[in-house]
Parts: C-alpha cells; sequence; structure tokens
C-alpha cells in the first residue's frame, strides 16, 4: 500500500492540527438539544404529539452531531463507517416500526 | 506487514507449533478453514443422522420408531444443526479458504479473531449436542417459539442447550462477519477495484455484511428468553404483560436475513464454477453484483412473511406478501445471468460443475414454490404443511448444498493439495441429486393434501402413505452420497501426486496463480491486478505468473495462540454453569474469558518473519 | 525492501492510530462492531417499545422516574465523553500526559454515571419496580442494564488501556486501542441520547 505511506509520512505536508473548537461546538449543541429535550418535557403543558417530534427530533440532530462530529464521520476516510452505521439505523427504524404496530392489536 | 520493519529488529523467539499444537493454535486462515470444514462436515454427519432417524419414523403411518417427544427433539436438532452447526461452517470454510487467496493478501484482517470464531462456534456446537447425553435435549423447533419454548411448558434444561449453544456459536460467526467485510475492504492487492474483485468475493461481502446486522438480532431475542427462563424475565410471559408474537418478530427479522447468509455464498460459488467449466466470462457481471445487493437489502424487508398467520392484518400481509415476492427479481437475473454463461461456453462436465448445473433448475424450482408461499392468503393453505419443508429443502439443499459440493470439488486441489476422484464425484452427485428429489420432490404434494409438519405420525388411509415411503428412501440415496464423498476424501488423500497451481487449467482467479496448496505466507509478493478474472488475463497475455506489485522481501506473520481456545472453553463453562444454575462455576467461566481478552491486550503479537530464503524452499502452512 | 519508516525523525506519524494497516483495520473493523451494536441496541429498543405499557400492578414510568437524576446523568455521560474528545486531541498532538489526564476523567465521570445508575435502581426496586415485576419492568432494566454493563466495560477497558500506555508509551500499536476506545465512549453515549429520549422522557409524556 504505497499510497498510504505518502499520507502520513510526507514531511512537506503542513500538519494541520485542527484545534478543538468544532469539538466544543458540537458538545454545547448535544448540551442546548438536551436541554430542550428534557425542559419540552418538564414544561408538562405542551400537546403530546407534537412533545413527541420535539423529543424525535432532538435526538436525531444530537445523534447527528456526535457521530459527525466527535466520532468524526465527516471525515475523509469513513465512507465504509458510515454506511455500516447508517444500514444500522435502516435496520432499527423496521424494527421500530414492527414494535409500534405489529405486535399489539 | 513489511512496513513492520521497525518492529522485526526487535529480537524474539518464533512460535511454530508442530502437530496437534499447531492445529489448536492457529491463526492461519487456511488450517482454520480447514477445522471449519471438518467440524462442519462431523455435524452434517450428526444432523444427517437425525434426519435419516426423522424420515424412518415416517416411513409409514403409525410408526413408533421413535415416540413424539423423542421426534420433536429429532426435528429441532436435525434444523439446528445442519442451518448453524453444519452449513454455516461450511461456508466458512470455504470463505476462509479462499477469500484471502482471491483478494490477494496473506491473511484475513484479525487473524486472532478468525481463530476465535472457529473455536467459539465449535464450543457452541459441541454444547448444543451435549445435549443428547444430558438427556435433557431442546424439543421447541429451531425456531423455537414461545410460549412452547418459555419456563411453563419447556421446563427442563432443553431448550437452554440451544439458546447457549446458539449464542456462543453466534458470537464467533459476528466475529467472522466482521473479520470477511474488514479483510475485503482494506485487503485487497493493488489495483484490485471493487469491480475487479471475483463474484465470490463480492457474495462473501455482502453475505458478510448480512451477519453483521442479522446476527445482534438474534443475540438480543435469544438474551431474552434465556431471561425469562433462568431469571424469571417477562418479555414473551403473556400472564405477566409479554408477548408471543415478539418472538416470533425478533426471531424472523433475524431468521429471513439467515436464510440469504446460508445462499449468496452459494451463489457466489455457482458463478465462480459456472466461469470456469464454461471456459467464458461471467455473463452480467455489474448486474451480479447489483442484484446480490438488492437480495441483501430486501432480505431486512421481508421477514413477516413466516408469520401471515399470526394475525398481523391484511396492512402488513400486504406489504410482506409484495416484498417478497420482489426479491425474485434480482434472483431471477442472476439465473439468466448463469445460463448465458453457459450458452455458447466450451462446458466440461466435471462433478463441481454437475453440481452447479443441477443447482440451477433445483434452486428456481424452490425459488417458485417461495412465490407461491409468498401470497399471503395462499399461505393460510401452506402453513405449517409438508408444502413448506419441499420448499425450504429445495432451496438450501438445493441450493445451498449443492453449492457446497460445487465449491468443495472446485477448491479441494487448493485446499489440500489432492484432487477428488472424478468418478466418486460424479456418483456422489447422481446419488444425492436423485435422493433428494425423490425426497423433497413428493413433499410438495404432502402438503397440498394437507400433510402437518412437526407431528410425529399419521393415520393411515389420507393418501399420504406411499408417498412417506418414497421420501424415506429417497433420504436414504442421500445418506449413501455423502457416504461416496467421504470415501471420495479418503481414496484421494493416499494419491500423493503433486497438484498444479491451476489444476482446471481454466482458472480465472488469483487463488489459481499459486501453488496448491499454497505456502504458508500465500503469495512471496503480492500480486498487481491489472483487470476482473485477473489470473486468466495475465495468461491470455502469456504470463506464466502474475506481475508482482512489491519486491520480494521478509514477510511478516502473526504469532499462533491458545487464547481463543481457553476463551471458548471459558465461554462453554459460563453456559453449562448459568444453565444449571451453579453461580460458581458461571463466574468461573467468565472470569477465565476476560482474563483472555486481558492477556491479549496486554501482551503485544510482535509475530515473526518468514525471510526470503526460506521462500525460496517454500514454507507449507 | 520497504524503508518506509515512519520514525524518520523519531517523532510519531501525525494520526499515529492510522499509520499501519493493523490500526487501519482495527478502526474500520470497530466501525462495523459498532453496526451491529447498533442493531443490537436497536433491538433492546424494538422490545422496550412493544412492552412499554405492560406495567401489570408495578409502577408506571411516569410515577417512578425523576428528571433531575435523569438529567444528572445525561450531563455526567456527555462531559465525560467530551473528555475522551480532548483526550484523542492530545493523541494526535503526541502529548501523552494530557492524554492519560483526560481519559482519567472519562473514566472518573463514567464511574460517577454508574454510580447514578445503581442508586437508581435501588430506588426502583424500593418502589416495587423489579426485574421480575412486569414485562415492562423486564425490558426496562434488560435495555437499561445492557448500556450500564456497556459503560462498566468502558471504564475497566480505557483503566486497562491507561495502565498500558504508562507501560508501553504511545505508539502505533498503542495509539489504535486509545482511538477505537474513545470511539466507543462516544457510541455508548449516542445509545444513552436515544435512552434518555425514548425511555425516561417519552415515559414521563406517556
Amino acid at each position: 500500500m504505497a499510497s498510504d505511506h505518502a499520507v502520513s509520512s510526507d514531511p512537506k505536508r503542513r500538519h494541520r492540527h485542527e484545534g478543538p473548537q468544532k469539538h466544543i461546538v458540537a458538545f454545547v449543541l448535544s448540551l442546548a438539544l438536551t436541554i430542550i429535550a428534557f425542559a419540552a418535557v418538564a414544561a408538562g403543558e405542551i400537546n403530546m404529539t407534537f412533545t413527541y417530534i420535539i423529543l424525535v427530533a432532538m435526538a436525531l440532530l444530537q445523534v447527528f452531531v456526535q457521530l459527525a462530529f466527535w466520532m468524526h464521520l465527516k471525515d475523509r476516510g469513513h465512507l465504509f463507517a458510515t454506511m455500516g452505521i447508517v444500514f444500522g439505523i435502516i435496520v432499527v427504524f423496521t424494527m421500530v416500526i414492527m414494535a409500534l404496530y405489529w405486535v399489539w392489536w | 506487514m513489511k512496513e513492520d520493519a521497525a518492529l522485526a529488529a526487535h529480537a524474539h523467539t518464533v512460535k511454530r507449533y508442530r502437530g496437534l499444537m499447531d492445529w489448536l493454535t492457529t491463526v492461519d486462515h487456511k488450517k482454520i478453514g480447514i477445522l471449519y470444514l471438518i467440524a462442519g462436515g462431523l455435524f452434517f454427519l450428526v444432523g444427517g443422522l437425525e434426519a435419516i432417524l426423522i424420515r424412518i419414523q415416517l416411513i409409514k403411518p403409525m410408526n413408533n420408531f421413535v415416540g413424539a417427544d423423542t421426534f420433536n427433539q429429532l426435528i429441532t436438532m436435525h434444523g439446528t444443526t445442519m442451518i448453524f452447526l453444519a452449513a454455516m461452517p461450511m461456508l466458512f470454510a470455504l470463505m476462509n479458504a479462499v477469500i484471502p487467496l482471491q483478494i490477494g493478501a496473506r491473511d484475513v484482517a484479525f487473524p486472532f479473531l478468525n481463530s476465535l470464531g472457529f473455536w467459539t462456534f465449535f464450543a457452541g456446537g459441541v454444547l448444543l449436542n451435549i445435549s443428547w447425553f444430558a438427556g435433557d435435549i431442546p424439543d421447541a423447533g429451531w425456531t423455537s417459539y414461545v410460549p412452547l419454548a418459555g419456563p411453563t411448558y419447556a421446563g427442563g434444561h432443553g431448550v437452554d442447550y440451544y439458546l447457549m449453544g446458539l449464542q456462543i456459536a453466534g458470537i464467533g460467526t459476528l466475529l467472522g462477519g466482521i473479520n470477511f467485510m474488514a479483510t475485503i475492504i482494506n485487503m485487497r492487492a493493488p489495483g484490485m477495484s471493487f469491480m475487479r474483485m471475483p463474484m465470490f468475493t463480492w457474495a462473501i461481502f455482502i453475505t458478510s455484511a448480512l451477519i453483521v446486522f442479522a446476527f445482534p438480532v438474534l443475540t438480543v431475542g435469544l438474551v431474552a428468553l434465556t431471561f425469562d427462563r433462568l431469571f424469571q424475565a417477562n418479555f414473551f410471559e403473556t400472564g405477566n404483560g409479554g408477548n408471543t408474537v415478539l418472538w416470533e418478530h425478533v426471531f424472523w427479522v433475524f431468521g429471513h436475513p439467515e436464510v440469504y447468509i446460508l445462499i449468496l455464498p452459494a451463489f457466489g460459488v455457482i458463478s465462480e464454477v459456472i466461469s470456469a467449466f464454461s471456459r467464458k466470462r461471467l455473463f452480467g457481471y455489474s448486474s451480479m453484483v447489483f442484484a446480490t445487493v438488492l437480495i441483501a437489502f430486501l432480505g431486512f424487508m421481508v421477514w413477516a412473511h413466516h408469520m401471515f398467520t399470526t394475525g398481523l392484518g391484511p396492512v402488513a400481509n400486504g406489504l410482506f406478501s409484495i416484498a417478497t415476492m420482489l426479491i425474485a427479481v434480482p434472483t431471477g437475473v442472476k439465473i439468466f445471468n448463469w445460463l448465458f454463461t453457459l450458452w455458447g461456453g466450451s462446458i466440461s462436465f466435471t462433478s463441481a460443475s454437475l453440481f452447479a448445473i443441477g443447482f440451477i433448475p433445483t434452486f428456481v424450482m424452490g425459488g417458485v414454490t417461495g412465490v407461491m408461499l409468498a401470497v399471503a392468503p395462499a399461505d393460510f393453505q401452506y402453513h405449517d404443511t409438508y408444502f413448506v419443508v419441499a420448499h425450504f429443502h429445495y432451496v438450501i439443499v438445493g441450493g445451498l448444498i449443492f453449492g457446497i459440493f460445487s465449491g468443495l470439488h472446485y477448491w479441494w486441489p487448493k485446499m489440500f493439495g489432492r484432487i477428488l476422484n472424478e468418478k466418486l464425484g460424479k456418483a456422489t452427485f447422481w446419488t444425492f441429486f436423485i435422493g433428494f428429489h425423490l425426497t423433497f420432490f413428493i413433499q410438495h404434494f404432502l402438503g397440498l393434501i394437507g400433510m402437518p409438519r412437526r407431528v410425529w405420525t399419521y393415520l393411515p388411509g389420507q393418501g399420504f402413505d406411499t408417498m412417506n415411503a418414497v421420501s424415506t428412501v429417497g433420504a436414504f440415496l442421500m445418506g449413501i452420497g455423502t457416504i461416496i464423498f467421504i470415501i471420495n476424501v479418503i481414496v484421494s488423500a493416499a494419491n500423493k501426486k503433486p497438484v498444479a497451481n491451476d489444476p482446471w487449467e481454466d482458472g480465472r482467479s488469483l487463488e489459481w496463480s499459486i501453488p496448491s496448496p499454497p505456502p504458508e505466507y500465500n503469495f512471496k509478493q503480492l500480486p498487481l491486478v491489472r483487470s476482473y478474472d485477473a489470473w486468466w488475463n495475465e495468461k491470455q497475455k502469456g504470463n506464466a505468473e502474475m506481475p508482482p506489485a512489491e519486491p520480494v522481501g521478509p514477510i511478516h506473520m502473526p504469532s499462533p495462540s491458545i487464547l481463543p481456545l481457553i476463551m471458548s472453553i471459558g465461554l462453554f463453562a459460563a453456559a453449562l454453569g448459568f444453565m444449571y444454575h451453579h453461580t460458581i462455576i458461571g463466574i468461573v467461566g467468565i472470569v477465565i474469558t476476560f482474563a483472555c481478552m486481558f492477556t491479549r491486550s496486554v501482551f503485544d503479537d510482535h509475530g515473526f518473519h518468514i525471510e526470503p530464503e526460506e521462500q525460496e524452499k517454500g514454507v507449507h502452512a | 525492501m520497504s524503508a518506509h519508516d515512519h520514525h524518520l525523525d523519531g517523532h510519531l506519524p501525525h494520526e499515529p492510530e492510522k499509520a499501519t494497516l493493523e490500526g487501519r483495520n482495527k478502526i474500520l473493523g470497530f466501525w462495523l462492531f459498532l453496526g451491529a451494536e447498533t442493531v443490537l441496541f436497536g433491538t433492546l429498543f424494538a422490545a422496550f417499545i412493544a412492552l412499554r405499557h405492560q406495567t401489570l400492578d408495578g409502577p408506571t414510568a411516569d410515577h417512578l422516574f425523576e428528571l433531575p437524576m435523569v438529567f444528572a446523568a445525561t450531563m455526567i455521560l456527555l462531559v465525560s465523553s467530551l473528555a475522551s474528545v480532548f483526550a484523542v486531541q492530545a493523541l494526535h498532538q503526541h502529548k501523552v500526559k494530557p492524554m492519560i489526564v483526560w481519559l482519567i476523567v472519562t473514566i472518573l465521570l463514567g464511574l460517577g454515571f454508574l454510580g447514578l445508575e445503581i442508586y437508581e435502581f435501588n430506588t426502583y426496586v424500593s418502589e416495587g419496580h423489579k426485574f421480575r415485576t412486569s414485562a415492562f419492568s423486564s425490558s426496562f432494566y434488560t435495555l437499561v442494564g445492557f448500556h450500564g454493563a456497556h459503560v462498566a466495560f468502558g471504564v475497566l477497558w480505557i483503566g486497562l488501556l491507561i495502565a498500558q500506555i504508562f507501560k508501553k508509551g504511545l505508539t502505533v500499536v498503542t495509539a489504535p486501542k486509545i482511538y477505537v476506545s474513545a470511539i466507543y465512549w462516544h457510541f455508548i453515549d449516542v445509545v444513552w441520547v436515544f435512552i434518555f429520549t425514548v425511555v425516561y422522557l417519552m415515559g414521563k409524556v406517556g
């Protein structure tokens, strides 16, 4: 794998150490999304369906933020990792549908 | 891995074992493949014996060869053993033997985990079959439906053996799936893009993905039922709010992809064998790849076609019915591609190609009865009859087992440096082929006239008698075919004539460019791949060898290890301990397993090197 | 003979975890394992969702769950995940001491999370919500307990890795292990996002 050596040992390539900024932004976002979710439930007066939508949306957004930034899925070289997680989510989605609609009747 | 030259400077004693220890500690994919084949073959005989006993019981009405309880145990063990302990391991045998060679690699991505996968499978298989000696045998079917398999109606330890055995064996399978995906993604030889991979490699790649996403579902199901049985949980206890249909859903979300895990590798074998023995490039390679991906994806969307009669309702039944029929389309594409490969080819009828050619009509028959079953209202008539039994044996035996026999005959010289005798091979084929159709074709009609499955006997005068007798005769023929194969193995082992790199002379892929059997390190120099059917194309250009992608140099090999075996023993002990409520033994088993993981993490494996001088001599695995 | 010596200037390569084939294999293999874990937890979630109303005589979700405690647990785990981000940053900057400090912070917070969870379960048991009480309770403890077990395993694993760094230092062999354990730790935080949403918050809503 000659090409793989070139990236890591080529002394001409500037090693940009990206600082923690993006990760801290991700942390703040996760925090905010968590607080919104808890607040929506603690408030108690929001219509139930709307609350569910908020909860699901906040969770999905936070998961996306954490996967993309903290787990580097948005970085190069993560194609198969991303496909793996996406396909796992698809399988889980079918099972959640199963659990909601096809277990009790 | 040559880049670890710095590590090579460390002087470390090279641990090389011989004899039994070599086999117990090997991390070499070629040896692990052989271990899978032997173990899988042994379990195939066990499952086959169980089948013969079932068929003897059913040879005539009101037979009392075995009682009802034993019959239930036999059908449970036959199905479970054949699927998990025979078919899958024999597929893993071919995967291990062939994939690294086909992609031009020296081993799989995780050789240690590869060994661990084998030993956990073996431990799980032994655990399951110990039940026979414990006198407490699983008897709730290979699908283990609740409440029949729950604590109320299956009070003994029988079902626990099923749950624990499959759980442990399942760990091995999952590890294997991850291993082969990583191997195929990361370790292809230079120049081998995805669309230049042999079709068998593609099939295994997609199968491995299915394994990775389907087996964890089974894991949870087994855990839930184990908790119900051992710790009084209530997942499926309807009196306490549990739900029995939930088990069916969880089992079949795993179970349906599982049958594609079984058949896709066979499809891969057929593609290789038909192409090689037609001396012709596989027709429609891209559509084959796409069709395989589609089959795998759709395979996760159809599980409830095993549940049409549970009362899900017309919407669910309709959705799953249509999704199931959709899978026939890409499968049909593959069938036509195989036919078009044969058409105009220079066909030679060897044992391998006979099994592959016999596969085609047989599998199609199984496939079309599958479409019949997919029609939900019709399924209300077929469900739980021998029509279903006929269908799945047509696709599993007529599909998978024929594919395995084909692959074994084809790759035997590469694996063992021996060629299987052609006359005996043809005798195997014809006996098994005729026996198979005799056994199962007639079962379609038994099902249609109403014979229920999983029942230990039947009343006379319903029109079942003659057909059952014929079916039993067929089963014995299959047994004879299997015995002929075993004789072939023994007879050809004695023939020590060296085998060529490319014994079929029509090899298209990389495994045929190296000796039979290959040296321990597979390739002295990793090859440079310039096309699909890389080896064939180099031969067409007049080259006697693959062009190398690197210079000759010391080859870094992973060290052997006894830890996988010990870990598996630990899991085995833990399972028995918890099953029989001997908590101490259970904990000791878990501790042993964790201690092995700890050891593996802390003590790095520096491996060893095979120097160019040894490579010249030809180091054999 | 390949002379690509990564120790050209005596220093570690930029991303030491990806510098070797074994390292890249470990990372890819671990991601595939996480794909499997996604399905594993997904199935536990599906079972929980199916059984969430089957409380029988036992206390219901609304009755049991205390939002402040769940929020505290969530914060602890989120901050621990941030700590492991900083650990990997230190790894990329080849700063071994800060890396170890952040890893220790990670597992201390992880232990805090576990302690809180054990306390929480104890409270539930005393309120009549035992493992065997109902289908809801069995699936609750299995799902949340499995997650807790994953946290516990992570604590032990990262603890062991810290010890290994002390002994062997940061090398192209130890770096992938640290990297992969951080990905694992993030994953169990991601699973927790779904747990607090689906189990606790939706349980409160009804």
